[in-house]
């Protein structure tokens, strides 16, 4: 049939003019993506400003007139919410996945460009949605960002009459933008690759994005589902997640639903969204590492298959997240077998991109000391996740601090930290400028030591039996008056943390125009994204021929070769021997 | 290269850390021995992989810093070492798994012989069943909760009468026996939660979940509701009193029983016309209150509460402390009620005065406190009108003197620090969200508007 | 040398490797129009969307505490004097199936490029869903008459009602979003849209309307048959 794969075609690209085409209604995939990140770090610092409020109450409690339990909940709720859904995945795939996947894969863009775009608008709507919900009567909801029903929808929990509402359609729309946006770069990744690029030479970045969005778009419908159901029970009164119930002492006309089940929906989708967040920063900090430790990246295959393996398990451990929901014990066996077992190949990730760091050449640049500094952090965050995982130890830990100090750990700062090296690392190629690199250390040094003094000793919180989410610990018998003083500590951290933030937005806003020109790869990088034309590249990045590859994209360092990277497109012919 | 340095200092750190910290898990005063045991093995297995694989990353990156007349080694891949790699891991991770699954075993297997106890949550109390001499527990459904039947239990079930009882946030134990608790939830989920014996379920509203451990140390200990269930979830709390057999049985001997709690008649006005002449003569023949005497308003207020408070009053939960001057006054005068149809009598009497409403005689700004009370709102009800289902008394109609006073004895533990006060310790975490004067002033303007 | 063995990281390596390795070839994965790739992929997580939906069906009509109503009387018509159970779904059922075939008959001519066949065939498809909708529409209105509400029903457990509701709801949103998708893609047809772009749109729209057609085939089982 009459049809030619993408990278045979002859395209005839006629540039937008206006600037309205070029800038705003724009179907430039690396437009779109600029557009996707800066409203992503926008909602962001809201979730920044809300994880401030919520450490001043917790480190200084009683002080402040202007929270009180029911606006703390709703902080806790929109914070981890917008944070996981509309800061990170938005960033991570809406993002760098539109910014990277047509470059990386020598593509010309995304394979549906106005696809691409609506997904993108459809994004910025759901985000006003949500942030509308602070404006409703009773404000946005404040049942958690596992949205457990009944207590959800129910009056007695924070904006239950129009919070939760907002959210739920909010979600719905997020995931209607996230669905376009998706196919699209599944579709790019494997029928428009340049010639010679196989699936097996893609840099690793792409792999992480290519699974993640695969997650997404099967874990996605789950929520959606669940969203909806959820709207009937709360609009239509419907009785899904709803059993015969007396809340605050009236009888209700529900009955015979079952709360669990909005559980085991929530978290077939909810596991594998914490890995759609880790992966595409799994594959990013590979990259990182290899380009600045001028070495390949050690034992790639087995990277891959890694990343292929971790999603295709995050779709059976789902119930790791309820081990205390009151489902049926013995289901406890099934799922800390299967969650402990995405140890294994978590592990070899690790492993991998330790050794690629082993005899290389490291060059200790801006994005290289995130990326590594990424690497400590996961670690620590993985590992206290088998605690979670051993079934018989979630008991005591879970919906305590420790839970609170994991997450965080795995996705509060690990992916934060690799977001930032991406950002430092291709800013030169987006701006065609280079960053402020003493901003950088600064902004580098604050974030991870300030992060890990939030995070470490929350686990020891957790190990005290300090409950999540509650407004105030009041006297127990059990916690010592020094955790209150450990707290405080916790929240000044917090509060410089979030105030470095600073130097990362200023770097960016002034480097954006005033920073130094940098010539063409300034990394003496070997992937495609750097060997375009021209840089920052133009609409339809290849100019009039698509590049050809020949290699893998971790040819650092080749014995025998005269500079220490062979480009993609360098065919073995043309590689400049060294001459002895 | 500081980077290097940093990492092994944080490496290092971590491990001082751990060892200064006084933040550890609470004594286990349980059978649970093995959970802490799967924790410390745990702790130790990734403890030294932390410390290995970042000690190791510190020293690569310290190492192989960039040179430039040295090449990165060019290495693919290694598959011997990789696969080595691996099986290591598959190792630890089964060494951590496999103990694991054991004593989850035993935590899903309950013994026998296990006492049964029910545990009710709502928001954002604790309710308690113990079964009684049949030792049978009877039916339940939230259909048949009621004010006189708080718990939902079947009153058509033989097995329920003498079901025992337990409304306060308090209960006992005996010490050395399995207990087995069934979790049951009236309205959304709690958790139910003892960091000492290092168990928790969640309770579900609609289903029955459980779980058992064996208390083996005397003692009380806190329970707590782990799973968000509402704006007073960090106030949802709870004592379980781990005592010898005898003290335990006594103890329970003290409780009424389901059919018991059924039969309480209603108060006799008239008799209670009599005794209240007395408390006229500080709160006023019609009830009304005197700022004066320090006396409020007592008409208007909800009988259920009066009842509640008089018990207080008599029974040394109110009143007691050494600046609750008004307190003392009136914990002296609740003793000359003698019983509980006393009490029942007097407040029939006061429900059938007429309730006047007060002035105000203070200022505040009600718009902040509006905003403020939404809080309060959810369980003494939007419009004040107080909530039986939640404890929580009326506050509309009061007088606002009153109310302030009584907002600032919770707030300087003047009241509600009693043990057994369980709303009283509920309100005392409450009232700490109005950490100024004018707070209180605002959100009591607020209440006087409504 | 080295990077010879590494450029073709994939080839190397033997039985399944190799076989990846064919897989994961140059340019794309699939031997086919990325468009119909990118449907497939869709379809994929609708059918996510829809197994979710029919799994929550199951579990609350298991856990459901009234009797659940009993199909073959809740869906009877009465038809000149005779009560007929289930014909209306059947007749539904089979407009549907009906389509399919249409639709079958649109791709074959769109790839003979005889516009003015694919156009009609694919208006007649769209006809038959506007068919299938408004029966369904007359049937939700006679079960609202009958009283079925989502929140309850005279028939018995409430959830039947919220789940019919739901579920029907939804699948016949997709059946609309079809009929308009088909509208739409006929028009440019006729008028010589794709004579250069090649009509794989047809057959990627007709994907789509099977897909639809399939999913009804399980919730015809799930709710009138079960
Ligand atoms: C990026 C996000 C992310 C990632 C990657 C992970 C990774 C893991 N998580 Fe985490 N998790 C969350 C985000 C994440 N998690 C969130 C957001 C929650 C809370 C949601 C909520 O309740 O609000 C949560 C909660 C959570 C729970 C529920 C706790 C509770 O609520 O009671 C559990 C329980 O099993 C768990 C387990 C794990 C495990 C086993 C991993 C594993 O994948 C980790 C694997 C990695 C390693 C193990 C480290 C590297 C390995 C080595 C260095 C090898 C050496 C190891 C050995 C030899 C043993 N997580
Ligand atoms: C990506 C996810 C993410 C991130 C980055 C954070 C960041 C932070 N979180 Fe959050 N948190 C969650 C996800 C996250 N959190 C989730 C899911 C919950 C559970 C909610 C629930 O229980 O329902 C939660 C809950 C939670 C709690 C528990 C509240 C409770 O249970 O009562 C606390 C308490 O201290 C807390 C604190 C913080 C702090 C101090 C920060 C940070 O301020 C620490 C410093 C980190 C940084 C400074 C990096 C921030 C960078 C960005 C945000 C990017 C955007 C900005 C720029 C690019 C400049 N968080
Ligand atoms: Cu009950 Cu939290
Ligand atoms: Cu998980």
């Amino acid at each position: 049939m009459s049809y030619v794969a993408i990278a045979d075609q002859v395209s005839e690209l006629h540039d937008p003019q206006s600037f309205i085409t070029k800038y705003v209604w724009s179907q430039d995939h690396k437009v779109i993506a600029i557009q996707y990140g800066t409203t992503a770090v926008l909602v962001g610092l809201v979730a920044l400003v809300l994880s401030g409020l919520m450490r001043l109450q917790l480190g200084f409690p009683d002080t402040f007139d202007f929270i009180d339990p029911n606006s703390y909940l709703q902080f806790v709720t929109m914070h981890g919410m917008i944070m996981v859904i509309y800061l990170l995945t938005a960033l991570l795939l809406g993002g760098f996945g539109n910014y990277l996947i047509p470059l990386m894969v020598g593509a010309r863009d995304m394979v549906f460009p106005f696809l691409n775009m609506l997904s993108y608008w459809s994004y910025l709507l759901s985000v006003i949605i949500l942030m509308a919900s602070f404006f409703v009567p009773g404000g946005p909801t404040g049942a958690g960002w596992t949205l457990y029903p009944p207590q959800a929808i129910l009056p007695g929990t924070p904006g239950a009459d129009w919070g939760i509402i907002l959210m739920l359609v909010s979600l719905g729309v997020f995931i209607v933008a996230f669905t376009m946006g998706g196919l699209n770069y599944v579709t790019t990744v494997l029928q428009a690759r340049a010639r010679g690029m196989t699936l097996m030479r893609m840099p690793l970045s792409i792999w992480g994005i290519f699974v993640a969005t695969i997650l997404g778009l099967l874990a996605f419908p789950a929520l959606l589902v669940s969203a909806v159901m959820m709207m009937f029970d709360k609009v239509l009164a419907t009785s899904f997640f709803m059993p015969a119930l007396v809340s605050l002492g009236e009888h209700s006309e529900t009955v015979g639903g079952s709360p669990v089940l909005f559980q085991h929906l929530f978290w077939f989708f909810g596991h594998p969204e914490v890995y759609i967040v880790a992966l595409p920063a799994f594959g990013m900090v590979s990259d990182v590492l290899s380009v600045h430790a001028r070495k390949n990246i050690f034992g790639y295959r087995m990277m891959v298959w890694a990343i292929v393996a971790i999603g295709g398990l995050s779709f059976v451990v789902w119930a790791h997240h309820m081990y205390v929901s009151g489902m049926n014990p013995t289901f406890g066996f099934f799922f800390a077998t299967t969650t402990l077992i995405i140890a294994v190949p978590t592990a070899i990730k690790v492993y991998n991109w330790v050794l690629t760091l082993w005899r290389g050449n490291i060059h200790m640049t801006i994005p290289m000391i995130f990326a590594i500094g990424f690497i400590f952090t996961f670690t620590h965050g993985g590992l206290t996740g088998l605690f979670l995982g051993n079934v018989v130890i979630d008991l005591p830990l879970s919906d305590t601090y420790f839970v609170v100090a994991h997450f965080h750990m795995v996705m509060g700062v690990s992916p934060i930290l690799v977001l930032f090296a991406a950002i430092y690392h291709w800013f030169p190629l987006a701006s065609g400028r280079m960053f402020n690199e003493r901003l950088g250390q600064l902004h580098f040094w604050f974030t991870f030591l300030g992060t890990y003094a939030v995070y470490l000793p929350m686990h020891y919180l957790g190990f005290l039996g300090v409950p999540r989410r509650y407004f105030a610990m009041g006297n127990t018998d059990f916690i010592p008056e020094s955790a209150q003083t450990l707290n405080s500590g916790i929240t000044v951290a917090a509060l410089i943390v979030g105030l470095a933030q600073i130097f990362f937005i200023v770097n960016i806003i002034i480097s954006i125009r005033g920073g130094r020109k940098c010539d063409k790869n300034p990394w003496n990088a070997a992937s495609l994204e750097w060997l375009t034309p021209d840089m920052p590249p133009h609409h339809g990045n290849w100019g009039k021929t698509l590049p050809e590859v020949h290699r893998w994209a971790y040819d650092y360092s080749v014995p025998g070769a005269k500079d220490d990277f062979i480009p993609q497109t360098t065919p073995e012919s043309e590689v400049v021997k060294e001459n002895t | 290269m500081k980077l290097a340095v940093v990492l092994v200092l944080l490496v290092v750190g971590s491990i001082i850390f751990h060892f200064v910290s006084p933040w550890w898990f609470t004594p286990l005063a349980s059978n649970w021995g093995s959970i802490d045991f799967t924790i410390n093995l745990t702790f130790w297995v990734t403890g030294f992989v932390f410390i290995a694989v970042n000690l190791f990353l510190a020293y690569a990156v310290y190492k192989f810093r960039h040179d430039k007349n040295r090449k990165a080694l060019y290495e693919p891949e290694n598959q011997k070492l990789e696969g080595w790699l691996t099986a290591i891991t598959t190792l630890g991770v089964i060494s951590l798994l496999a103990p694991g699954l054991v004593v989850w075993n035993d935590f899903v297997s309950v013994p026998e012989e296990a006492d049964v106890i029910e545990v009710v949550g709502q928001q954002w109390q604790w309710g308690f069943r113990y079964p009684g001499k049949d030792g049978k527990l009877g039916d339940s459904d939230s259909r048949h909760v009621s004010m006189e039947n708080p718990l939902g239990i079947d009153p058509t079930d033989e097995a329920g009468q003498d079901d025992i009882i337990v409304l306060e946030h308090e209960i006992h134990l005996p010490i050395d026996r399995p207990v087995k608790t069934l979790l049951r939830s009236k309205d959304v989920l709690h958790d139910f939660a003892v960091p000492q014996f290092r168990v928790k379920m969640d309770l579900i509203p609609g289903t029955v979940s459980y779980l058992w451990f064996t208390p083996t140390v005397d003692g009380t200990f806190d329970i707590l509701c782990m799973e968000l269930c509402g704006i007073a979830h960090h106030a949802m709390r709870g004592k379980i009193v781990v005592e010898s057999v005898e003290k335990y049985t006594e103890w329970l001997s003290t409780k009424p029983t389901f059919a018991e709690t059924q039969n309480g008649g209603k108060g006799d006005p008239i008799a209670g016309q009599a005794s209240f002449a007395v408390c006229g003569s500080c709160h006023g023949q019609q009830g009304e209150g005197n700022m004066a005497m320090n006396a409020p308003q007592l008409s208007g207020q909800s009988p259920w509460y009066l009842r509640r408070q008089l018990h207080n009053y008599k029974n040394g939960l109110r009143g007691t402390h050494k600046d609750d001057i008004p307190g003392q006054q009136m914990a002296s005068m609740a003793a000359m009620l003698q019983d509980d149809v006393a009490i029942k009598n007097v407040v029939a009497y006061i429900d059938s005065l007429s309730a006047p409403t007060p002035s105000s005689t203070f200022e505040g700004d009600p718009e902040h406190g509006k905003s403020l009370y939404v809080t309060c709102g959810s369980c003494h009800g939007k419009q004040g009108q107080g909530k039986f289902s939640l404890g929580a008394p009326k506050l509309a109609g009061m007088q606002d003197w009153y109310l302030k006073r009584q907002i600032n004895n919770f707030k300087t533990g003047l009241r509600g620090v009693h043990k057994k006060d369980n709303y009283g310790s509920q309100m005392i975490l409450m009232a700490r969200m109005l950490s100024s004067d004018e707070a209180v002033d605002d959100v009591v303007s607020y209440i006087n508007t409504l | 040398m080295a990077t010879e063995e590494t450029s073709t990281v994939a080839k190397t390596g033997s039985g399944w490797q190799s076989l990846v390795s064919d897989w994961s070839e140059d340019k794309q994965t699939f031997e086919i129009h990325w468009g119909k790739l990118m449907m497939w992929i869709f379809l994929l997580g609708d059918t996510f969307i829809f197994t979710v939906f029919l799994t929550g069906y199951m579990n609350v009509r298991m856990s459901a505490v009234d009797a659940w109503p009993n199909p073959s009387q809740v869906f009877a018509l009465t038809l000149f004097g005779t009560h007929l159970p289930l014909i209306l779904i059947a007749i539904m059922t089979f407009v549907l199936i009906t389509s399919s075939g249409t639709m079958a008959m649109a791709v074959n001519f769109g790839y003979r490029r005889d516009k003015t066949k694919t156009m009609v065939l694919m208006l007649a498809t769209a006809a038959l869903g506007v068919m299938f909708v408004s029966m369904q529409v007359f049937e939700w209105s006679k079960l609202i008459s009958e009283g079925v509400r989502p929140w309850a029903n005279p028939f018995g457990a409430a959830q039947f009602g919220s789940t019919f509701f739901m579920i029907t709801g939804f699948h016949g949103l997709h059946v609309s979003i079809g009929v308009i998708y088909l509208t739409i893609v006929a028009i440019k047809v006729k008028k010589g849209h794709y004579d250069k772009k090649g009509y794989e749109i047809v057959e990627i729209t007709g994907l789509y309307w099977h897909f639809v057609d399939l999913v009804w085939v399980f919730i015809f089982a799930f709710f009138y048959l079960w």
